[in-house]
Parts: structure tokens; C-alpha cells; sequence
């Protein structure tokens, strides 16, 4: 039952209540009625027969009266009595429910009218007549009206006993009456007083019990008991939806208990990763400080400096001074070329590169500031990532290679001044070999070998003198081509020429095959004419006797021409073909004495082809040959 | 046809010397720059043979004061070079010389090559 039904039932037995009183009032105000009229008639019985009783007695004394005085005023007193009297005890039976009393007045009624008849009318009417009037009366009323009076004053005496009995009677109703009167309100406010308890019980109690609930969850305390709830009432309702909350509170609490649990294991671990971090950083700050090379750190993707050692203060030329923003600036006012003396765009620095996700290694920049002050530098820098694997900054390595560029130098003035030297004894010693075989006959074939010898070894100092200043001039970037248009045919002629002797010694012959549409190409023509003696000159040496050298002039691929030139040689191993165009390299150290060659041919023409725009490749399959093939970009029109 | 000849080395000179009257060339031999001048003054060669390197005075110096002057401009002069420096032949030739030959270089046709670059 809900709440409202309830209450409505309260009001409901309030009301009952106060109908109840009303009909309990109503029956009593009956009731009192009823005791009211009870009592009147009783006291109208008791009025009535006392009126009998003092008519009698005052008849009796007005019949006495008369009969001793004989006044008639008397006697008309005595009829009015009597008339009186007659009305009087004709009104009496009616207030007397009890039959017995009604017997017994009936029969004090007959009493009196006996002596009324018998006494009081004989006595009247001889009165003239009797001569000792007292004696008579004393004869014959005195008796009977003693007897009389007797009765009556037994039924008067029972009848106040009556009366008194019916006026307690009736007091006790009036009592109780008074008392119920009294009793029903108050039973009536005791009736509400429970119910409004009970109301109050089943509506406070359970209101305290979740407000109590509340104060304890409010306290932490989850551990409550709710009181029952019925499914039927608001209260109900509110008490499940209190066990709810509390539920929900209680798991909210537990949650945030894990939570704040957890966070305080998370900050203490970021606690202990902070240490870590910090550890690592300095760390971190030690080695750079103490690295020799000159480091610098950068922030993405402002390019800003953010760490430098002193090695990168030095390198710069600063002192080493705190001040991070004029170091910043300083940076800034560097300005990069390359070493041939290109400009390098701020971009393209290894550390702008860097900070574009680019690793690079040994960039080499010559960098010069307003000041002046000019160092070639090497540059390497990486990518600093984070988690994320963005991009939070770089770190650079800076090495100044003033030194090397200097040793560089000093090697190729070296190379240069011996080589120069070199060449001008070589010069006189090869004038005079040929100029001796020139003029001395030799008729021992021997002494003809001999200074063939001679002569043959002085062209191959010569060689090598000018391999080693080739490969010197390519190493310092000093190779200096003047490529222009040239037919690839003239080229190639020009370079067979210059193979004759080798050729003209051996079987070996030279094809070439030159296919059709080939258009002039870009070229340095002594430069290419010495790559291409250099593949000849090994093609005809590893080509075995009676086999052939074939060149092969293709227009291709796009804008470049492709010479292939193909022995059918021994071949060539694949794990050497790696190196083949390394500097120094020989298939086998035996045939460097064997073809005379210096180890640098195929280094040179690599860096001659690859200088112009051109490319190197060889194909090779052991026991069937190889192909050295060699493309020049194509004069553009 | 007259060849003077500016070498500072005398096995070269010695040579080349040879060599070129072995072409049929008459050659007159000096040992730099400075006394290349003084003798082209004294006697107008054909042609004059330059050696690059040179003590006192080069051959590039010499060559430049050789085309500088309008007396010595018109003979044409071939560089002996070591051919080290490509840019020796490019320098040379924006010189005005006639032509280069390289050292170590073949006896027996100097002569020819000489002829050669004059006629071109």
C-alpha cells in the first residue's frame, strides 16, 4: 500500500473516528435523554405518590378538621382534596412500570378508596350525628388511616429507595456517560496518536534509517543495513533507490580508491622515471661535454640550438660563454657551400635534415661566417625521436676537417710535385731509350729485346705515375672535364687506335657493332677515350686466343648511349665483381705482374664515366666471359 | 724552322734537343724564362718549346709576357707539360699558346708533333 494510500487511510479513520464520536455522542446524548426522562419520571412517580401521600395526609387532617368542626368549608376542602387526590393516583400507575407497584399502589389506591368510602364519607355524612366524634375517629380512622399511612409510607420509603436507587442509577449513567463521552475523544486521539505513530514509523522510520545510512556512507562506512523495502510504496522506492546510490557510492568509492591507488603508484613511478631521466640526462650532458667532437643539439622544428659542447664553441670560434640565444645566432650566420663551391641551402644542411627524419653521415660543407672565419666542416647528424616516434629535435656532430682538407692538400701537392718530378727523369730516360734504338744498331736480337724492355717498362712508370695522379685528381675533386658533343664512333675509333699495340700482338679480334640512330653525346673526349682504352685494354687481355672483343654502340636507355664491350674471358666471380671497381683491385694479385695493370684502370674510368653523368656496370659469368658496359649521357640538341 | 727551346732540365733539353734534330729542327736551348726573353730578342726563333715549370720565371709568366709584347706576340709557343693540372692546358691556352705537349713525351716524333701543332 503506498504511502498516500495510507495517509489516506489515516485521514480516513480520523474521519471514521469522528463519525464514530459523533454517533458515540449522539447515542449518548440518547442515552442521557433516555436516563433524563428515566429520572423525570421517577421523579415525577415520586412527586405524584408524595402528592398521594400529603393529599392523604391532608385529607385526613381536613376530614379530622371537619368532623371535629363541622364547617363545611371543610368538607369542600376535603372534595377538593379528594378530587385532587383522584387525579393525582389516576396519573400514578402511568409512571409505575413494575407491576408489583403497580399492584401496590393499585392496592394503596383501593386502600384509600376504602377508607375514603368506608371512613372518611360514613364519618361525613353521620358526623352530625356522632356524639363523641374523637372516639369514633379514633375507632375507626385512626386504624386505618394508620395502616394507611403505613403502606404509604412503606411505598414512599420504597419508592425514595427507588428514587434514590433510579438517582444513582442515573448519577452512574450520567457518569459513565460522561466518562464515554469523555473516553471516546480520547480514545479517538489515542486511536490517531497510534496511528499517526504508525504512520509516522512506517514513513519516519525508514526515512531515519536512510538518513542515518547516508550519515555513515557520508563517513565511509558502507557496511548498512536498509530496512526492508516494500515494493509497493514510495517509501520502498526510496529506500531501493537509496540501496542503489549507496551501491553505486560505495563502487564510485572503491573505484576512486583504485584510482587514487594507482595514481600514487603512477607518480611514484613517474617519480622514479623522473630520476631516471634526469640521471640520463646528465648523463647525457657529461658526454657531451667531454666528447671531443663537436656536438649540438637542436629543437624541431624551430632549428634553434639547444646544447652545445665546448668542442662545438671552439669549432666556431666562441667562448664558451652560457649565453645559448647568441650561440643560436651565431649558427644562423653561417654560410654553407659545398666543396666544389656550390651553395648549400639552409635546407639542405645535415641537420636541417635531420630535423626532416633524413640520417646523415659525413656531409661535407665548407662553412664561412661574416667574420670571416672559414671551416670545412663534416657534418652528421640523426633524428631525435620520441615515443611517438615524431620528431622532437637532432643531434649533430660537427668535425672540423681543416686538418684533413690540409693533409688532403698537402697528398695532392705531393702527388703533383712527384709525379711532376717523376715525370722529367722519365722523360729523359724514355727520350733516350728511344732515341738510342733510334740510332744504335742492334743486331743481336737480344740487345733489341732489352731495350724494348727498357723502353716498354718506362711507358708503364709512366702509367702508373699518371693512374696514381688521375685517381689523386679524382679523390681531391680536382678532375676537371670539358665535355662537348662528340660522335661516339670517332671516340671509340680513336681508342682502338690507341689499343693497337695490344691488339696488333694478339689473335685476338675486335668487332664493333654499331646500331643505328646512335646521336652524339656529351662527353669530355680525351677523358672517355681514356675509359674506354682502359675496358679495351682489359678486355684484350682476358680474352683467350682467337676469340673476339666485340663493341657494342646502343642508343640506349633514354638519353644516354651504352657502349658494351664483351670478352669471353675466364669471367669473373660474383663475390668479386663487388669490388671490381674499387681502387687497387686485380682479379688475382698474379695478373697484375701479368697485364701490367695498376690496379686503378677500372677506379679511374669509373670516376671519368660517372663525373660526365654516365654509368659503370660489368656482367659476368665464370668461364664464359664478361661485359663491361659504360653509358654517356647524350648532347642534347 | 728555328725551336727555342726553355727547359731548366738538362737531360730533357739533352733530349729534346736531339729529337728535334733528328726532325730536322734547329734548336736553340735556354734554361728559363728570363733567358728565353733575352734570347728571342736577340734571336727570332719559329716557334718557342715552354716548359711549365721553370726557376726565376715559368713558362706561364714567360708565355705572358711573350704575347704581352707585340714584338714576341705572333710566334706561337707550345708548353712542355707535365700535365698535372688539366688546368695548365686550359690555362695555357687562353694564353695564347699553340698547343701543349705532355712529358713524358715520345722522342721520336716531338719533331712531328711540333710541325703539327704549327699547322693547325
Amino acid at each position: 500500500m503506498s504511502i498516500r494510500a495510507r495517509i489516506f487511510a489515516v485521514i480516513g479513520a480520523v474521519v471514521a473516528a469522528a463519525f464514530v464520536q459523533t454517533f458515540a455522542i449522539l447515542v449518548l446524548e440518547g442515552q442521557r435523554k433516555a436516563t433524563n426522562e428515566a429520572m423525570d419520571r421517577a421523579l415525577s412517580r415520586y412527586e405524584n405518590q408524595s402528592q398521594v401521600m400529603q393529599l392523604v395526609v391532608e385529607l385526613d387532617s381536613v376530614l379530622r378538621a371537619h368532623l371535629m368542626t363541622g364547617q363545611p368549608a371543610l368538607r369542600d376542602e376535603y372534595e377538593r382534596l379528594w378530587n385532587l387526590y383522584d387525579r393525582t393516583i389516576t396519573l400514578l400507575p402511568q409512571y409505575l412500570e413494575e407491576p408489583a407497584a403497580k399492584k401496590e399502589a393499585a392496592g394503596l389506591d383501593a386502600a384509600i378508596r376504602d377508607w375514603h368510602r368506608n371512613v372518611s364519607l360514613v364519618l361525613i355524612t353521620q358526623r352530625p350525628t356522632v356524639p363523641d366524634m374523637p372516639q369514633l375517629l379514633e375507632q375507626m380512622n385512626t386504624p386505618r388511616m394508620h395502616q394507611i399511612r403505613g403502606m404509604l409510607y412503606a411505598f414512599q420509603t420504597r419508592e425514595r429507595n427507588r428514587l434514590t436507587d433510579q438517582r444513582n442509577s442515573a448519577n452512574y449513567q450520567y457518569l459513565i456517560m460522561a466518562l464515554v463521552t469523555l473516553a471516546i475523544p480520547a480514545l479517538s486521539i489515542v486511536m490517531l496518536l497510534i496511528l499517526v505513530a504508525i504512520l509516522a514509523r512506517i514513513l519516519l522510520d525508514p526515512l531515519a534509517a536512510v538518513a542515518e545510512s547516508a550519515r555513515q556512507i557520508s563517513g565511509g562506512n558502507f557496511d548498512v543495513v536498509l530496512p526492508p523495502a516494500s515494493s509497493h510504496d514510495e517509501i520502498g522506492a526510496l529506500v531501493r533507490a537509496f540501496r542503489d546510490m549507496s551501491t553505486a557510492v560505495q563502487r564510485r568509492q572503491r573505484d576512486l580508491t583504485e584510482g587514487l591507488a594507482r595514481e600514487r603508484e603512477m607518480s611514484q613511478m613517474n617519480a622514479a622515471l623522473r630520476t631516471k631521466a634526469e640521471h640520463e640526462h646528465a648523463r647525457l650532458q657529461a658526454t657531451v661535454a667531454t666528447v671531443p667532437a663537436a656536438l649540438v643539439i637542436l629543437e624541431a622544428p624551430s632549428n634553434r640550438v639547444v646544447l652545445q659542447n665546448k668542442a662545438a664553441d671552439v669549432l666556431v670560434g666562441r667562448e664558451p660563454d652560457g649565453d645559448l640565444a647568441a650561440r643560436q645566432a651565431y649558427w644562423r650566420n653561417f654560410q654553407a657551400t659545398y666543396r666544389d663551391g656550390t651553395p648549400c641551402a639552409d635546407d639542405d644542411w645535415g641537420t636541417a635534415r635531420a630535423l626532416r627524419g633524413d640520417v646523415t653521415v659525413g656531409q661535407e660543407l665548407i662553412v664561412k661566417h661574416p667574420n670571416g672565419r672559414t671551416i670545412p666542416i663534416l657534418i652528421s647528424a640523426a633524428p631525435l625521436r620520441d615515443e611517438a616516434g615524431a620528431i622532437t629535435g637532432a643531434v649533430a656532430a660537427f668535425q672540423d676537417i681543416t686538418n684533413l682538407y690540409e693533409v688532403d692538400r698537402l697528398k695532392n701537392e705531393f702527388v703533383s710535385v712527384v709525379s711532376h718530378e717523376l715525370r722529367t727523369p722519365l722523360t729523359s730516360i724514355k727520350g733516350s731509350l728511344q732515341l738510342l734504338l733510334a740510332e744504335v744498331p742492334l743486331p743481336d736480337p737480344d740487345h733489341r729485346k732489352l731495350m724494348d724492355v727498357a723502353l716498354s717498362n718506362t711507358d708503364r712508370l709512366v702509367r702508373i705515375i699518371n693512374d696514381i695522379l688521375d685517381i689523386s685528381k679524382i679523390e681531391a675533386g680536382k678532375l676537371a672535364l670539358t665535355p662537348r658533343p662528340c660522335d661516339v664512333q670517332d671516340l671509340i675509333r680513336q681508342s682502338i687506335q690507341s689499343v693497337e699495340q695490344i691488339a696488333n700482338g694478339s689473335t685476338v679480334t675486335l668487332a664493333l657493332v654499331v646500331a643505328p640512330g646512335v646521336p652524339k653525346v656529351l662527353a669530355d673526349p680525351d677523358r672517355t677515350i681514356q675509359a674506354i682504352v682502359n675496358l679495351l685494354s682489359n678486355a684484350l687481355k682476358y680474352a683467350p686466343a682467337r676469340s673476339e672483343v666485340t663493341v657494342d654502340v646502343r642508343p640506349e636507355p633514354a638519353n644516354f648511349v651504352t657502349l658494351a664491350i664483351t670478352d669471353r674471358g675466364r669471367g669473373i666471380a660474383p663475390e668479386k665483381i663487388g669490388q671490381l671497381f674499387q681502387k687497387f683491385q686485380q682479379i688475382d694479385g698474379a695478373d697484375t705482374r701479368q697485364f701490367r695493370g695498376t690496379g686503378l684502370g677500372l677506379a679511374i674510368t669509373k670516376a671519368l664515366v660517372e663525373t660526365q653523368g654516365g654509368s659503370v656496370g660489368v656482367r659476368s659469368e665464370v668461364g664464359q666471359g664478361s661485359t663491361f658496359t659504360l653509358t654517356i649521357p647524350v648532347a642534347r640538341q | 724552322m728555328k725551336v727555342l727551346l726553355a727547359e731548366d732540365e738538362p737531360d730533357v733539353q739533352l733530349i729534346a734537343r736531339l729529337s728535334l734534330k733528328k726532325a730536322g729542327l734547329e734548336v736553340a736551348t735556354v734554361n728559363n724564362g728570363i733567358e728565353a726573353l733575352a734570347r728571342v730578342a736577340v734571336e727570332r726563333p719559329d716557334v718557342i718549346l715552354l716548359d711549365w715549370m721553370m726557376p726565376d720565371m715559368d713558362g706561364f709568366e714567360t708565355c705572358t709576357r711573350l704575347k704581352a709584347d707585340p714584338a714576341t706576340r705572333d710566334i706561337p709557343v707550345i708548353f712542355l707539360t707535365a700535365k698535372v693540372q688539366e688546368s695548365e692546358v686550359a690555362k695555357a691556352l687562353a694564353l695564347g699558346a699553340a698547343g701543349c705537349i705532355g712529358k713524358p713525351f715520345d722522342a721520336l716524333t716531338l719533331g712531328a708533333q711540333v710541325i703539327h701543332i704549327l699547322g693547325k
